[in-house]
């Protein structure tokens, strides 16, 4: 993996209600079109986008899953190795709003602990159909310690801003964590804290 | 020139004398020299006419040729106006003949319009009597031929015919034609249907290849598609029927529904196979998919019945919810035997095997069929038919359908795998002698089992979530199973290991005999514990290496599956990601390993290791002949400390693998080299007792060189340098050795720390180690 031309590798994981766009946003940003007459994902989708961020390259593995109920299973075994998730729903779809708790649990049980979880409002372009008023969804989302963002996949509006803001916080949480672990010493078991076997009680 | 000059002179009628001039000459001198000058003058004239007169001839000979050019000349110039008068005509000539040319042409293109014309018109009668004869004596293929060819006639030139003199006749023909052909049109279409319904294949195949001689491309894919799918439909009901009729009995009963689903892809396979040479001969190539499609929604409509009633028989949605029921340790429902699932996991995998070799069957036949059709297609034609066999082979009933079963198959297979660690761990034991524990391979082989059947289903996102699945159940919980048993640590050091330490274990077993003093149990439960803490090392060590195992054979399972068909490139980054997440598990093994290795050195080597260096303080070195003499026949100090290290690490040797045992070594080496540092620079030396002190690390080196493969004269190179300072003469002597003069030896200590070591010499003086340079 370390031959490999990259500076950074990242591993995104859109979820979401089906319907509310996750696809059309991944092919926005990563092929740069809005796909007509797009079917629903059935499993998962894998795409990589390299982008370059202050000279910098980053690798970005973005996983599409599907919304649909039943491939819950297969799209659930992602989320533990990912680095960031992208919450999606659909502005003008009340229902798509109101399952973000749900997906909020399935990251609790499935996801790790540092995850960074990104919520998004889709299909700003029709406006006039809007069910979630910004307000309401900013204030959801500070509730529950996630960043916010509103996109439309079809007009290309936030969705570059969307994926590079979330690289950049992703490769300042990689320098910090890289910090913490550089502590310790590089002899193997000597004079290092046990973090492993310390960590929780003893028995 | 020389005429000009002679002219000029004679016209000039001068000489350089003047008449006046020589008219006014009167002294005899003076006109003898005018004469004189005068003759002089004369000569030069004659010379100059008599060049003048030798030219003559030339010049009339000139003359004479210019005479007679005139009459030649006159000559050339009438040619020229007849040459020129010619050319003129010529051309006129020209361009007369090349408009005629060009009429010609014209002429001629008219008179083949005016032949196709001709040919059309009879065509278009021959076709009318030939259709009409043709339809009389149900020569339907004459007859579509015929139609065929007024189809491909130019309608221009039919418009045009019956603008002619014959206008009307020409209408009445085409009367006749327009409705011949949508005679024919409905003719074939009912008798294909009668020949479907009779089940005519040789008929039906007949009428088939007519439809594109009508122009009824789609329509005659459409109803041949739907003669095959009829078949399909009930050669399908005929193998579910028999399947459900001998359920239990027959030796596949346990994959009865997999084989049924495998008999539907195969005969649609068949039918492909068997028909594609019609539709493409008949209606060119790049038809293909019109018929798959066809075929496809059949296929899908009889495998969903399969799937229906394979999860109806099979309780498959049951079981699923009693898996689901239990992950959730909701024990209200019956607890389910991981052992029971495996018939239904295998169908299962079996079916979505099936289902995929067979997609990509249709993938192959219509992406080489599009290859040939779409050959001369302009890029925008292509990419819709790759598109729309994209959503034909992704987005069919059937992947749904498949994809939807293998969802709940996930789920088991995960609970499957869970069940069946925890059970291996809660089992877990180790035989004497063996350096790992049962669950170790118990564990692997579980995960090799489940991934193996989810690989086995050929499905990319099946084993994309098995792999992560196993992943994620590998370095959470297996893990925190290994780390809780290394949290429990290796006992500390209870008095009797010293004891053990110190006197031989045949001492200790008779002591404790003796006294009966010790709870034997207790010492059993910490050598318990302590192999407990030993075997869990080297589990984690396994599992570090065996995870390794496990990605690379799977790396080479997934390249065996892609070799065999057009595994596309994103389905292969998937894998290799989710591989890459096993393989970084590794990782995380090892790290556990070092802080295992580092908590049992810290804990248990060295608190034991720690008195026996000290016990080189009460040891003199500051010593004599006698002493040092003595200790030559009784050794103080090493020996002892030899023995003792080789007992205490003999357990290590005895019960860790070779590779954890090393790194165990090192860092007691490691340990051993600074605490002698320590307790040497604590010390005081004679000249004897620096020389003993010199063997005796030379004892320590040898030995511990012969307990390790790499060499430890590095970790003791300070101790070395050490030694050679207390075995000095003098303390200048160190000046041979010391900068300039150290040669191949790189000095480990610093110059303060060379004075330090000095000043141990009870017989060197401070003011000389002061008094160095170094
Ligand atoms: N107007 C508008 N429509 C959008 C936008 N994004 C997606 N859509 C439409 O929403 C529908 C669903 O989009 P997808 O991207 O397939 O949705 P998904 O979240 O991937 O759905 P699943 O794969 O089933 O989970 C499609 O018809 C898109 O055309 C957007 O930004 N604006
Ligand atoms: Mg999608």
């Amino acid at each position: 993996m370390s031959m490999e031309d990259y500076d950074f590798l990242f591993k995104i994981v859109l979820i979401g209600n089906a319907g509310v766009g996750k696809t059309c946003l991944v092919r926005r940003f990563t092929q740069g079109l809005f796909p007509p007459g797009q079917g629903a994902t059935i499993g998962v989708d894998f795409m990589i986008k390299t982008v370059e961020i202050k000279g910098e390259k980053i690798k970005l593995q973005i996983w599409d899953t599907a919304g649909q109920e039943r491939f819950r299973s297969i799209t659930q075994s992602y989320y533990r190795s990912a680095n960031a998730l992208i919450l999606t729903y659909d502005i003008t779809c009340e229902e798509s709003f109101r399952c973000l708790p749900e997906w909020l649990r399935e990251i609790e049980q499935y996801a790790n602990n540092e995850v960074i979880t990104v919520l998004v409002g889709n299909k700003i372009d029709l406006a006039e159909r809007r069910e979630v008023s910004q307000q309401r969804a900013e204030e959801f989302a500070e509730s529950q310690n996630m960043y916010y963002l509103e996109t439309s996949a079809k007009e290309s509006d936030n969705v570059e801003k969307l994926f590079l803001d979330l690289a950049c916080r992703l490769i300042s949480e990689a320098r910090q964590n890289a910090l913490v672990n550089n502590v310790d010493s590089s002899l193997p078991g000597e004079g290092k804290t046990i973090s492993y076997l310390n960590c929780c009680n003893f028995n | 020139m020389a005429v000009s000059r002679s002219a000029c002179m004679r016209g000039g009628g001068s000489s350089a004398l003047s008449m006046e001039k020589l008219c006014s000459l009167t002294e005899l001198q003076q006109l003898e020299a005018a004469y004189s000058q005068l003759c002089a003058e004369e000569k030069v004239v004659d010379v100059e006419l008599e060049e003048l007169f030798s030219q003559q001839n030339a010049v009339e000979n000139k003359m004479l040729s210019l005479q007679r050019m005139g009459p030649n000349l006159q000559l050339i110039e009438g040619d020229a106006e007849q040459l020129s008068g010619m050319i003129a005509f010529t051309c006129n000539l020209a361009e007369n003949v090349s408009s005629k040319v060009r009429q010609l042409d014209l002429a001629k293109s008219r008179l083949y319009q005016a032949i196709q014309r001709a040919d059309d018109i009879l065509d278009l009668k021959f076709c009318m009597d030939g259709v009409q004869t043709s339809l009389k004596n149900e020569e339907y293929e004459q007859a579509a031929a015929h139609i065929h060819r007024y189809l491909s006639l130019d309608k221009s030139v039919i418009e045009l015919s019956r603008q002619g003199k014959e206008g009307s006749m020409i209408d009445a023909s085409l009367h006749h034609l327009q409705e011949s052909e949508q005679r024919l049109k409905v003719l074939v279409s009912d008798k294909f249907d009668a020949a479907t319904k009779a089940g005519d294949l040789p008929q039906v195949e007949r009428f088939f290849k007519i439809f594109p001689l009508l122009g009824l491309h789609e329509e005659g894919i459409r109803k041949f598609s739907g003669y095959l799918c009829a078949q399909v439909a009930k050669k399908a009901e005929e193998n579910l029927q028999l399947a459900l009729g001998s359920e239990g009995k027959e030796r596949r009963a346990a994959l009865i529904f997999a084989d049924t689903l495998t008999l539907l892809f195969e005969g649609i396979a068949r039918i492909v196979e068997t028909h594609q040479p019609i539709v493409e001969t008949y209606y060119g190539p790049g038809k293909l998919h019109m018929l798959i499609k066809h075929l496809q929604a059949e296929c899908d409509r009889q495998a969903e019945k399969v799937v229906d009633r394979f999860i109806q028989q099979r309780d498959y949605h049951r079981k699923f919810q009693q898996v689901q029921g239990s992950m959730m340790r909701s024990s209200s429902t019956e607890k389910i035997e991981p052992r029971d699932l495996d018939p239904i996991l295998a169908e299962v995998t079996l079916m979505s095997a099936r289902t995929e070799l067979y997609l990509r069957f249709i993938k192959r036949r219509v992406l080489s069929d599009f290859e040939v059709g779409d050959s001369m297609a302009a890029e925008d034609v292509k990419q819709e038919h790759q598109q729309s066999l994209d959503k034909l082979l992704n987005h069919c009933l059937l992947r749904c359908t498949m994809q939807e079963l293998i969802g709940y198959y996930i789920t088991m297979e995960e609970f499957y795998m869970r069940e069946s660690v925890n059970k291996a761990v809660v089992m877990d034991a180790c035989e004497h002698g063996q350096l790992i524990s049962s669950m170790v391979d118990d564990v692997f082989y579980i995960v090799k089992k489940c991934v193996g059947r989810a690989l086995s289903s050929s499905s990319i996102d099946c084993l994309c979530a098995m792999i992560n699945l196993s992943t994620t159940m590998l370095e959470s919980d297996f893990r925190e199973v290994l780390c809780n048993k290394l949290r429990m640590g290796f006992p500390a050091t209870t008095f009797q290991d010293i004891q053990r330490g110190v006197t031989s274990a045949v001492n200790l077993m008779q002591s404790s005999l003796q006294q009966g003093k010790f709870d034997t149990k207790g010492i059993e439960t910490n050598d318990e514990a302590k192999t407990s803490f030993l075997v869990s090392l080297n589990n984690v060590e396994v599992c570090s290496e065996n995870i390794m195992t496990l990605k690379k054979n799977l790396e080479n399972d997934c390249n065996k599956l892609f070799s065999q068909d057009l595994g596309s490139e994103s389905a292969k980054a998937k894998i290799e990601s989710c591989l890459a997440d096993m393989a970084s598990v590794s990782n995380k093994f090892r790290d556990l390993l070092q802080e295992g290795l580092g908590e049992l050195n810290s804990a248990a080597v060295k608190p034991q290791i720690k008195p026996w260096i000290n016990l080189f303080l009460s040891v003199s070195h500051n010593i004599e002949e006698e002493e040092f003499n003595d200790y030559e026949a009784n050794d103080p100090w090493v020996q002892q400390f030899i023995v003792n290290l080789e007992q205490f690490m003999a357990e290590f040797k005895a019960g860790l693998s070779p590779v954890i045992y090393e790194t165990l070594t090192s860092l007691l080496t490691s340990f051993i080299a600074l605490g002698l540092e320590k307790v040497v620079l604590k010390s005081t030396f004679s000249r004897l007792g620096g020389l003993q002190f010199d063997k005796e690390l030379r004892s320590l080196i040898a030995y511990l060189t012969t307990v390790t493969t790499w060499t430890i004269r590095d970790k003791f190179a300070r101790l070395s340098q050490m030694a050679t300072i207390l075995n000095l003469e003098r303390v200048t002597e160190i000046l041979d050795y010391w900068g300039a003069n150290s040669g191949p030896l790189t000095w480990r200590l610093t110059p303060a720390e060379v004075r330090q070591v000095l000043a141990l010499r009870v017989d060197f003086r401070s003011e000389d180690i002061k008094r160095l340079r170094l």
